[in-house]
């Protein structure tokens, strides 16, 4: 063991790294940007659930309970008809109505209540607070009814997913396509860039090929990939891991392997702002890692604070991620208009993407 | 064609940023024939040869190549480039290679030619990857000649071919030249710049001296070829 020469190593890595200006501002920014944003998505969420009450009592303690989840601090409640409960549901203005049926006062007083709960359903974790919060409005029923416990079962229904939906399958809908478009992505920019590294690039800009016979060449090349990749990840998916699907399996399909188009251009066109594969996979942590933040996949755009709500507004991620969720939880097909547009969306970036990789593509070195 | 340069360069400036790489050059290379581009290592001859292939834009002067002011697309489909380093897929085969570069240029029957020029139609089956310096640098001339252009642009072809090897590049390229292929070789060595009909010497991107090996011996005062350049170089430097 010769300390000098450890100690050669270690000066020739940061001799390199001192040069490498781009490789420092990424170790040094990219920790900060990533964690204040976890920190601003958690902390500065707007993450109370907005619930609809319609109290149908004709008695008296239907008020006291819709007063009680009034004043609950964990949601953010507004008076409705019934009958309207469903459509708000489906327009996502609601993540829960509570019904309190005609008879709710006289059945509290004979010391059992069954409100009706009707839960949006497609994300887990949302039904949880509003079920708690009906819980504490509970308590302050007991009080009114003098000296008796009134035992309360709620009546939940699901409008999607259902009482076994979990976690898996809210997440699964959407890293169905992530993990396709993440990783056809890594794929297209490293093989890009070995283009240029291995000097091919050039014999290729010597040769009459055009620009863009290069980039629709290499778009259908991993295109092929891709879709095997993305027909592999979905039949795992629905057979082995038995993730939740209402939707139509090729539309599915046909989203999936749209974002993975989107991921070869993405790919192509950040392999021209980078010199090395090293700098290249430094785009994971600068274009993925905030795509998948912000695209709704772990924290919904909707209990986002304000500003960040505008900017997963213009990632087409998420209107790729609200797709996947929209056909296998909701079941949407070709005739929802949120579907036609989040597939448009993604559709419209992926042209954005092959002209900006063409244009980008230089002829000339110099 | 009726015109007699296969390559006209005409009074060529060329620099990258404070660089100047190329200051007005002027070079012409006949139809049919050898041109070496000799000079150290940073004089300019790989810009020169990037500048006829349309890689690069001069920023001054013209650059006329088979008769078409560069850059310009089309006429890429008669020029054939050996870059410096062997620009193979590493991945693939030989003769995929091969294969691929027919097809980009669209002579896709010209594959099996080209690897009998170069002595590897029996190696067609080795992954490039696999391959030592000397191969790798015949596949990539074969790839550089499949689609049999009318210019040849080869930029230090013999880098790291034994003796024996690049006597037989040679004897193709005289072959080819024959046949009215233009050919510019750029090398640093003397023993290969003998073998050109006609040198231009370029130092620090300027054209020092052309003309035919005997030639640069007189202009040089030397029958040696390497001490003429030296000569050559010095004066001008002074």
């Amino acid at each position: 063991m010769s300390g000098h020469r450890v100690r050669a190593i270690t000066r020739r890595l940061l001799q390199g790294f001192r040069r490498d200006r781009r490789t420092l501002a990424l170790l040094f920014v990219a920790p900060i940007v990533i964690l204040g944003l976890l920190g601003y998505l958690m902390r500065g969420s707007t993450s109370s659930p907005a619930v609809g009450i319609a109290n149908e009592d004709s008695g008296p303690l239907g008020a006291v309970v819709a007063d009680a989840l009034r004043h609950s601090s964990h949601l953010k409640t507004s008076e409705i008809a019934a009958s309207d409960g469903d459509a708000k549901l489906k327009n996502g203005s609601l993540v829960a109505y509570i019904v309190l049926p005609a008879d709710f006062s006289q059945r509290a007083q004979s010391g059992a209540v069954a409100p009706e709960v009707h839960l949006e359903g497609s994300q887990p974790g949302e039904d949880s607070p509003v079920i708690q919060a009906l819980q504490q409005a509970m308590i302050s029923l007991a009080s009114q009814v003098s000296g008796r416990s009134v035992n309360f079962q709620p009546q939940l229904t699901y409008l999607y997913g259902g009482p076994s939906y979990d976690t898996l399958d809210y997440f699964g809908a959407a890293f169905v396509g992530l993990v396709v478009f993440f990783l056809v992505f890594v794929i297209t920019i490293v093989s890009f860039l070995n283009e240029r590294s291995q000097g091919t690039l050039e014999r290729l800009m010597a040769s009459p090929l055009r620009r863009g016979e290069i980039v629709l060449g290499y778009m259908l090349g991993f295109t092929v990939i891709a879709f095997v990749q993305a027909a592999e990840v979905l039949i795992f998916s629905l057979a082995v891991l038995k993730i939740h699907n209402e939707g139509n399996v090729l539309l599915i399909f046909g989203v999936e392997a749209l974002m993975a188009i989107a991921a070869v251009n993405l790919g192509i066109f950040l392999s021209m702002f980078a010199r090395s594969e090293f700098q290249a996979v430094q785009f994971i942590p600068l274009v993925v890692v905030p795509q998948v933040l912000l695209s709704g996949i772990i924290f919904p755009v909707s209990t986002e604070p304000g500003p960040l709500q505008f900017l997963s507004d213009v990632l087409p991620l998420t209107y790729a991620v609200n797709g996947m969720r929209d056909i296998m939880v909701k079941g949407a097909d070709l005739t929802w208009s949120s579907l036609q547009l989040d597939i448009a969306v993604v559709a419209g970036f992926c042209v954005l993407l092959i002209a900006a990789g063409t244009a980008t593509l230089r002829r000339r070195l110099g | 064609m009726s015109e007699t340069y296969a390559v006209d360069i005409e009074d060529v400036s060329k620099s990258f940023g404070a660089l100047k790489a190329l200051n007005g050059v002027t070079l012409r290379v006949r139809r049919g024939e050898i041109y070496g581009l000799l000079g150290p290592n940073g004089a300019g001859k790989t810009t020169l040869i990037r500048l006829v292939c349309g890689l690069l834009e001069a920023h001054a002067g013209t650059v006329t190549v088979l008769g078409q002011r560069m850059p310009n697309v089309p006429v890429l489909r008669h020029i054939g480039y050996m870059t410096q380093q062997a620009a193979l897929y590493p991945a693939l085969s030989v003769e995929e290679n091969v294969e691929f570069f027919a097809a980009i240029n669209g002579a896709d029957a010209g594959v099996k030619a080209a690897l009998e020029l170069v002595q590897l139609y029996d190696r067609r089956g080795s992954v490039v990857a696999t391959l030592s310096g000397g191969m790798r640098q015949r596949c990539s001339l074969a790839c550089a000649l499949v689609h049999r252009p009318e210019l040849l642009l080869l930029d230090e072809p013999t880098v790291g071919i034994d003796p024996q090897l690049r006597v037989q590049f040679w004897d193709s390229f005289r072959r080819m030249a024959a046949e009215g292929t233009t050919i510019i070789v750029s090398s640093h060595v003397m023993d290969e710049a003998d073998r050109c009909q006609r040198l231009g010497l370029i130092q620090y991107g300027k054209l020092l001296a052309e003309g035919t090996p005997a030639d640069i011996r007189t202009q040089g005062g030397s029958q040696n070829l390497e001490e003429a350049f030296l000569a050559l170089a010095g004066r001008k430097e002074s």
